[in-house]
């Protein structure tokens, strides 16, 4: 059977600069990996701002191309898309969580309409009972029901509750990969933890495999199976999540996991934050 | 801990109330972001302001600041500064003492460092439109002295002639913290200056500022959401919830031994690595603050509310030396008096 993921060799250049003073970013630089059909998993892909990460994230989703290598999903490579209903089949599978909720929605729009739009344009679904329980479902696996989001606009809610819904919107054509980009950056902290759970959840009881892209390694250590730390566009490591997050190898890495600021450490009144970041600037 | 805790303290705040009041077609609408807040900064302090997306820190810290435009007002209740032995009550002071006092004295780190500097000037001219009539130098002297306090604080001097837009995010926030400390002020409110960046340079911003902090000696209050970086800077901490101050106290106690259930959520729930013991979210979500929940604000989603949470209002009780909460299950109402 093919792999569900099969990134391989993945690179993507942008061109920066004026015509005269051109310069090459490689923004993905060599990137493999692969994710099992038959094993959902939560893979997490951790790293700085600017190291690639959303860019990668971008590729999966078949929105921006790789200049090289290919990205193969369920054995059929990203670039074969051509067609509007292959594109539709292939979003029907992989579907985006985005960075902030309140952003993605629009603010005039009702909540429930949005989500029957997904229903109907990306599941396919035409009668109206249908798509109502179709919306209806994937909200109860968030926790909500379409009787409380009715004919609601998203400033009525509270940014976790959002976010949920843009889970929701998200598991309403049964996705098989759901490629979360920072989800719980712009959550509220007491709501945080319930959004995490949810990815865990998805996981375990609807066996969506996750991509997890995120620079709190704390709540990847709490959630991911395995785990890739980037940099400039390499990953510097990988492997099984809490083994490398408890021992890391590579230089960065270390680093990466020393300027972790600790609830632990309370009191010390910054004295672990001086070390930290000596540590961090050697 | 903080030192100097037996002067006065730099800033009282007492009872604050600051409602937004807006009135359209004959409608009243009220939002009570602040309600009821009172606390103190000791000299050479950082205090931590701790508490979600709309729970009224930032309208907190605009009062504090006086930097309040219709329809938010203050309703009650009074900010007074501590500067040198000279009390400035921000809310009675005019408008000519307010803008002395504004970054010679009180000084204020925010959040986007782009919108503080103007994206089509250099940054030298930040600091000429921020400090210079408050150093009341001659420009040659007043740029020496700008250019001594960035190497001062590890910054290149050649960064005033760059346009903010040519430096990374990290660095302009830290030509903010710098902007902000020129004229070394007594008191310096930083609103979120590290939410936009990474672990790595988070950290060696929050450092700065704590350096920069002990340099001169002044009281800092730092609001951030994100608790980690709380334990690792503050001296006190004071948590808010929708609008009120729930709990306060040193940093170290707040996290070993929380007493209001929501700051004991708050910390149970923060994920550490090497700890994958399942956390719970907190259920329910944080109230609208134009129409809160009557009696105790928490109460819907408090795992131990009360009959009397629905009704009254938890007063903030002294419950150790230096430590107040403001929850029934805490000081019961009997002998909380």
């Amino acid at each position: 059977m093919a792999p569900l993921l099969e990134v391989a060799d993945v690179q993507r250049t942008y061109a920066l600069g004026s015509i005269l003073s051109r310069h090459r970013l490689r923004a993905v630089d060599g990137v493999s990996f692969t994710m099992a059909a038959d094993r959902p998993e939560i893979f997490t892909v951790v790293g700085e701002s600017g190291s690639g990460k959303t860019t990668l994230a971008r590729m999966i989703l078949n929105m921006v191309a790789p200049t090289a290598g290919a990205i193969r999903f369920r054995g059929t490579d990203l670039r074969q898309i051509r067609s509007g209903k292959e594109r539709l089949a292939f979003m029907r599978q992989v579907q985006p969580i985005f960075q902030n909720p309140f952003e993605a929605f629009n603010p005039l729009k009702k909540l429930d309409r949005y989500l029957f739009m997904t229903a109907r344009n990306i599941a396919g679904l035409t009668a109206v009972g249908e798509i109502e329980d179709a919306t209806d479902r994937a909200l109860r696996n968030v926790g909500l029901s379409l009787a409380e989001i009715r004919g609601r606009y998203p400033h009525e809610l509270s940014g976790g509750q959002l976010q949920r819904i843009a889970i929701a919107r998200a598991l309403i054509s049964r996705p098989a990969l759901i490629v979360a980009d920072e989800p719980v950056s712009m959550v509220d902290a007491s709501l945080r933890m319930s959004i995490v759970n949810l990815l865990r959840q998805l996981r375990d009881e609807m066996g969506v495999s996750i991509i997890y892209i995120t620079h709190d390694l704390a709540t990847a250590y709490y959630i991911s199976d395995r785990i890739i730390i980037m940099r400039k566009g390499q990953v510097v490591e990988s492997g099984e999540a809490r083994a490398v997050l408890d021992n890391p190898q590579h230089p960065y890495s270390i680093r990466l996991k020393q300027a972790v600021l600790s609830p632990d450490a309370a009191g010390s009144a910054g004295r672990l934050l001086a070390e930290s970041a000596t540590a961090a600037e050697t | 801990m903080s030192a100097a805790a037996s002067t006065a303290p730099v800033l009282q705040v007492e009872a604050l109330r600051a409602y937004y009041k807006i009135s359209s077609f004959g409608l009243d609408r009220e939002v009570r972001a602040v309600d009821d807040v009172t606390f103190h900064v000791n000299a050479n302090e950082i205090y931590g302001l701790a508490g979600e997306s709309s729970c009224g820190k930032t309208t907190l810290i605009r009062t504090i600041a006086a930097a309040i435009k219709p329809p938010l007002r203050v309703v009650g209740g009074s900010v007074v500064f501590n500067f040198a032995g000279r009390p400035v009550d921000m809310q009675k002071a005019d408008d000519e003492t307010v803008a002395a006092v504004r970054w010679k004295h009180l000084s204020y780190i925010m959040q986007g460092s782009m919108s503080v500097l103007n994206p089509v000037r250099r940054v030298e001219r930040a600091f000429v439109d921020f400090a210079f009539r408050h150093i009341g130098k001659r420009k040659p002297e007043f740029l020496d002295i700008v250019r001594a306090h960035l190497q001062r604080l590890d910054l290149n001097p050649d960064i005033l002639a760059a346009y903010p837009h040519q430096l990374s995010g990290g660095m302009r926030q830290r030509v903010a913290i710098a902007l902000a400390t020129v004229c070394r002020p007594e008191f310096i409110i930083a609103d979120e200056p590290t939410t936009a960046l990474d672990v790595i340079v988070q950290n060696s911003v929050l450092a700065m500022i704590r350096d920069v902090q002990k340099e001169i000696g002044s009281s800092l209050i730092f609001v951030t959401h994100d608790l980690a970086v709380h334990a690792n800077l503050c001296h006190r901490l004071g948590i808010m919830y929708a609008g009120r101050l729930v709990e306060e106290g040193p940093t170290a106690e707040i996290f070993k031994a929380p007493k209001h259930p929501y700051t004991t959520h708050l910390v149970a729930s923060l994920p550490r690595i090497g700890n994958t013991a399942p956390k719970k979210g907190l259920e329910g979500t944080p109230p609208s603050l134009a129409a809160p929940p009557p009696g105790c604000r928490f109460h819907p989603r408090c795992p131990l509310a009360m009959d009397i949470c629905r009704t009254q209002n938890p007063p903030m009780v002294e419950v150790l030396p230096g430590r107040r909460v403001a929850c029934f299950a805490v000081t019961p109402p009997g002998r909380a008096a």
